[in-house]
């Protein structure tokens, strides 16, 4: 498979012309006949008790076909432990309400269901349950919540999760170090932002199966719902569709319970689609931390010990706080080789809005800390800022943090060279406005958690005319995943892209593939797919070898014919080989399983143990301007370059960095949820700022293709890596033209004049 | 979501004055949109009904009339930034309209609209407010003009009576001597309400001391508002960095900030400063 003819090409995704015409159907665009619309009563205050609920006078209001509160679903509570695993072990207080009964932890938590013939309907009923609160003091900081004394969200003193890391001899390490660099790192909530808010349909079909079409990352929560609301898991199915965006918001159940309660309850189909306050106000966010780094250093720069003490809010509810506070321990040093690791993190709860799963799963905050701090201590020992990481990246066969030994190729080096270079030639100053440059490189684990042994499968299919099919449950939320799965098909089997099918998700009709997270769709489902399309291949060639009297290495597959490889015009139309095979009973479908590997979790205590399949590597470098007078940022230029093992469609892959650096360089300069004693002061697109395409030039991208990765013909992930450096170079580039620190996030025009003075 | 409401289409501006004044004082004039349904779907106000006055001819148009540029009540943000008048006679109106929200906002909102909602930030108000412009008020019971200095009132609140309708904004056309600059800090370059926003007005005459100086400032306090102060200071001098400063800090003085999520009162204190020093050393320099 050395000369691909498919893989490695800049295709136009199959996905993205009916996009561009607004063709596409997503969950919110599906109607059915007889379609009754739902809503969500949520609560007003983040934290209180509820005294009394009432919805009589909702039951009443003509068109309102059903309300539902707590004690009409059996007081259910949902699991929202780290969904669609097989090998997982369920963690503890993990679960919440489906809906509120006794208690508010969150402003915006769910208390009452409605259905109702129209939406207006339903939204007036709505002011028609009554519910009695009673206001009860909440708290607002990981760090007060961590207090004796401190009102409990989360039993029994606020701990939803701790990891540490103890690697080596810290007091060692320190006591070897020239210089001890200190600092405290701060970054904020972020919303999700996506195009398109949570939505979807439910039925109950003939069979009694409840139908839940959805906009998800997640095709698995169909056991959850199950779990849920007391049926068998056979008796959910879930259908997915394009989902316009997730980056993680969509990881956890957002409208699928309660649709699927609506619709069980009413026996009509329900729709419900949240507003986009609505939406900023009901899901995830990602996770503000305080982060304590503690540094030694060699006057050459050299790492002789790192203590890092990480404080995230995990808000109202657990969610998946567990496992992002534990990527960020895993990743806390960065791609750095330090023998001497002491890393505390903590997970607390208060009462503001939960968070969970955001492009980069904990990744990207600790980099903000780890890449500030090391052009901290090159400010400090008067050192070139990439001399300083060059002698600290890690290298292939060096063990991480947790004693990981890392397999495939680390580019880090050649990553910075390439993006610094690319900026080419400095700005130069004019008056006021300083320019600056920053870097930032980083690793970020592809592929999930090793010990929840995770599974992707795909089926692949030849019809009689030569055309595939592929059945692979994989989300699609934007990155083209299904469209490389074609591309990785067309490749093995040598049919044209264009006579390549793959559906969208259903798990009534694709074989269950795990979720979109996590990077891991391309790896795991890629490689599922390259399974199930290699197993065809074998059993065509070795028809062909009978007919051409060749061996089967010999010959070969392309443009829809199958060939001999030295003598090309020995060939036959593949459509002829596939119908000679249907007639013998030769298999021309088959059902690829693929695993991950197997791991046990890390010891507790000190952390060590294998955490990832692999990591990928790469460097953000930027170019600002920094107005002194009004504290503006002014991004000039930014270069992203990554080792993406291989790029399957580089287009894709461009698009996917590009992408997440603008989403890195809002992070950076202008997004944050200001959340103020649990209230959500940034409701809506108005005043939550998210960049524009007029706000910062297009970003250069530089892809590395060491061809080493565990996915498909060694492509590493990207999805979420795109964003991981990013805001930590922008910082670095800020400093650099201002020359004093900044080392919190976003970096808003009041926080640059502030650090001036 | 956007709540029932009743939705009169009137032909011409004459029946647009009558359903006003017979709906008064629940009708409310709607034209692009982008104020009155955000509003509604957000509960902000519930009217009885709706008044269509997109569209009307007697308000369209930009048209130079008696030494006074006309902007119809129905011209678009969008048509400002089209036009040749408001490019030869008040290119600061222009530079105004390309910073306010987004194409697609643009291609609906009136500026008149952006008047009438009176957002301390409006994006239009300050270059009216140093071309000395004038809002052409009609009621049933005929035509009133109001200098724009004057219109505001407060938060959301103007002089316009409910049965009234804003048909025209009137622009005396500016000496040759004058020029003018918009600003504006937000915290995004498109689709952002202004931090600071503002505009400053010069005429030097052949004397090469102001004559008249004009200094509007947005999002510093309840209103739109003019700094007079610094106005005076400038009046009767040069132009040079000593009055400059003078200047633009008496139109920091002049503010009445108030912190939101934006920005705090200290940081658009400081900015309007900022802001008006570089707009007034600007309008002689070239960038």
């Amino acid at each position: 498979m050395a000369n691909f003819k498919v893989v490695g090409k800049p295709i136009r995704r199959f996905d993205a012309l009916s996009k561009a015409v607004g063709a596409t159907v997503f969950a919110d665009d599906f109607k059915m006949p007889g379609m009754l619309h739902g809503k969500v009563l949520r609560s007003p205050y983040p934290s209180a008790r509820i005294v009394r609920i009432d919805p009589s006078r909702a039951r009443a209001l003509p068109g309102v076909v059903c309300v539902l509160t707590a004690a009409d679903i059996g007081y259910a509570k949902m699991v929202a432990d780290i969904p669609g695993q097989t090998g997982q072990r369920e963690r503890r207080g993990s679960e919440t309400p489906v809906l509120a009964w006794d208690r508010v932890r969150y402003k915006g938590e769910a208390v009452a269901l409605v259905a109702a013939e129209t939406e207006e309907i339903a939204e007036r009923a709505l002011d028609l349950i009554d519910v009695e609160y009673e206001p009860l003091p909440g708290v607002f900081d990981p760090l007060e919540a961590m207090k004796p004394g401190a009102p409990v969200v989360f039993e029994p003193d606020n701990i939803v999760a701790r990891w540490r890391i103890r690697k080596g001899d810290i007091e060692a390490g320190f006591a070897a170090a020239d210089l001890i660099i200190e600092n405290t790192y701060r970054v904020p909530f972020v919303e999700h932002a996506y195009m398109e808010p949570e939505s979807g349909v439910a039925w109950v079909d003939e069979r009694g199966v409840i139908n839940i079409r959805v906009s998800t990352q997640v095709m698995e929560h169909f056991r959850t719902v199950a779990r849920t609301i007391g049926v068998p898991q056979n008796r959910v199915r879930i259908q997915g569709a394009f989902a316009g965006g997730g980056f993680g918001g969509k990881e956890d159940i957002t409208v699928e319970v309660f649709l699927a309660l609506l619709a069980l309850h009413t026996r009509r189909p329900v729709r419900l689609a949240y507003t986009r306050e609505e939406s900023i106000l009901a899901h995830s966010k990602r996770h503000p931390y305080i982060m304590r780094y503690r540094t030694g250093v060699k006057r050459n720069g050299r790492i002789t010990a790192l203590q890092a003490e990480l404080i995230a809010d995990s808000g109202a509810y657990p969610y998946l706080s567990p496992y992002v506070s534990l990527y960020s321990t895993v990743m806390a040093t960065g791609p750095y080789r330090i023998d001497n690791v002491w890393v505390d993190t903590v997970a607390v709860a208060t009462n503001n809005p939960f968070t969970s799963a955001f492009r980069g799963f904990g990744g990207p905050q600790p980099c903000f800390a780890y890449e500030r701090q090391m052009d901290e201590i090159a400010r400090a020992l008067g050192l070139d800022p990439l001399e300083v990481r060059r002698i600290n990246y890690l290298r292939t066969g060096d063990t991480t943090a947790t004693g990981q030994v890392v397999h495939s190729a680390v580019l880090l080096e050649e990553s910075a060279r390439r993006a610094l270079e690319a900026l080419g030639e400095r700005t130069p100053d004019r008056g006021p406005i300083r320019v600056g440059r920053g870097f930032a490189s980083y690793f970020q684990s592809y592929g999930r958690l090793m010990w929840l042994h995770d599974t992707s499968q795909a089926w692949v299919g030849l019809e009689l005319d030569g055309t595939v099919v592929i059945r692979c449950g994989a989300p699609d939320p934007g990155g083209g995943q299904l469209s490389s799965l074609c591309q990785i098909a067309s490749e093995v089997l040598g049919v044209p892209l264009e006579n390549v099918v793959a559906y969208t998700p259903d798990t009534a009709l694709t074989p269950l593939a795990g979720t979109t997270t996590a990077t891991r769709q391309l790896y795991m489902s890629g490689n599922a797919v390259l399974q199930a399309a290699t197993a065809i291949r074998k059993t065509l060639l070795e028809r062909a070898s009978r007919y051409f009297e060749e061996d089967p290495d010999d010959l070969d597959l392309a443009d829809g014919r199958v060939f001999v490889k030295n003598d090309p015009d020995r060939s036959m139309p593949l459509a002829d080989l596939v119908r000679i095979c249907a007639a013998e009973g030769l298999p021309l479908s088959h059902l690829a399983m693929f695993k991950a590997p197997f791991r046990d979790p890390i010891d507790p205590e000190t952390g060590q143990g294998d955490v990832f399949p692999d990591f990928t590597f790469g460097t953000f470098a930027v170019e600002v301007a920094v107005d002194t007078e009004t504290g503006q940022v002014e991004v000039l230029k930014s270069v992203a370059c990554h080792d993406v093992g291989r790029a399957i469609n580089p287009a894709a892959v461009i698009g996917q960095i590009q992408g997440g650096s603008h989403q890195g360089l809002g992070y950076a300069l202008m997004e944050n949820l200001i959340v103020e004693n649990g209230e959500i002061k940034t409701p809506s697109l108005s005043e939550y700022l998210i960049p524009t395409s007029v706000d910062y030039p297009t970003t250069q991208v530089i892809l590395l293709e060491s061809g080493t990765g565990v996915g498909p013909f060694g492509a590493k992930g990207i999805g979420e890596p795109a964003l991981t450096p990013v805001a930590p170079a922008v910082a670095n580039a800020v400093v650099d033209a201002i020359g004093v620190p900044i080392n919190e996030l976003p970096i808003t025009p009041e926080r640059v004049l502030r650090a001036l003075r | 979501m956007l709540p029932e409401f009743e939705l009169l289409m009137p032909r011409t501006l004459p029946e647009a004055l009558e359903m006003l004044a017979g709906r008064a004082p629940d009708g409310m004039p709607i034209a692009g949109g982008t104020n009155v349904i955000p509003d509604l779907r957000g509960g902000r106000y519930r009217p009885a009904c709706l008044v269509n006055v997109a569209g009307l001819p007697e308000l369209s148009g930009i048209r130079q009339e008696d030494g006074m540029l006309v902007i119809g009540g129905g011209v678009t943000v969008a048509e400002v930034l089209e036009d040749p008048l408001v490019a030869r006679y008040a290119p600061v109106l222009r530079e105004a309209a390309r910073s306010l929200a987004s194409p697609l906002v643009r291609n609906r909102a009136t500026v008149a609209g952006n008047l009438a909602n009176a957002s301390p930030a409006a994006d239009m108000a300050p270059p009216l407010l140093v071309l000395d412009a004038e809002v052409e008020l009609a009621s049933r019971e005929g035509t009133r003009r109001v200098p724009l200095k004057d219109f505001f009132l407060g938060v959301r609140r103007t002089v316009r009576q409910p049965h009234e309708l804003i048909t025209a904004i009137r622009v005396p056309l500016p000496p040759a001597t004058a020029r003018a600059r918009f600003f504006k800090v937000a915290l995004r370059k498109a689709d952002a309400i202004a931090v600071v926003n503002g505009a400053v007005r010069v005429d030097l005459g052949d004397s090469g001391f102001c004559q008249t100086a004009r200094i509007a400032l947005g999002a510093v306090a309840p209103t739109p508002i003019r700094a007079y102060e610094a106005e005076r200071a400038l009046e009767g001098h040069p132009l040079t960095p000593e009055t400059i400063a003078q200047a633009a800090r008496l139109a920091a003085e002049a503010t009445r900030t108030i912190d939101d999520i934006r920005g705090s009162a200290a940081y658009r204190r400081h900015v309007t400063e900022v802001l008006v020093r570089r707009a007034l050393e600007g309008l002689w320099s070239r960038e």
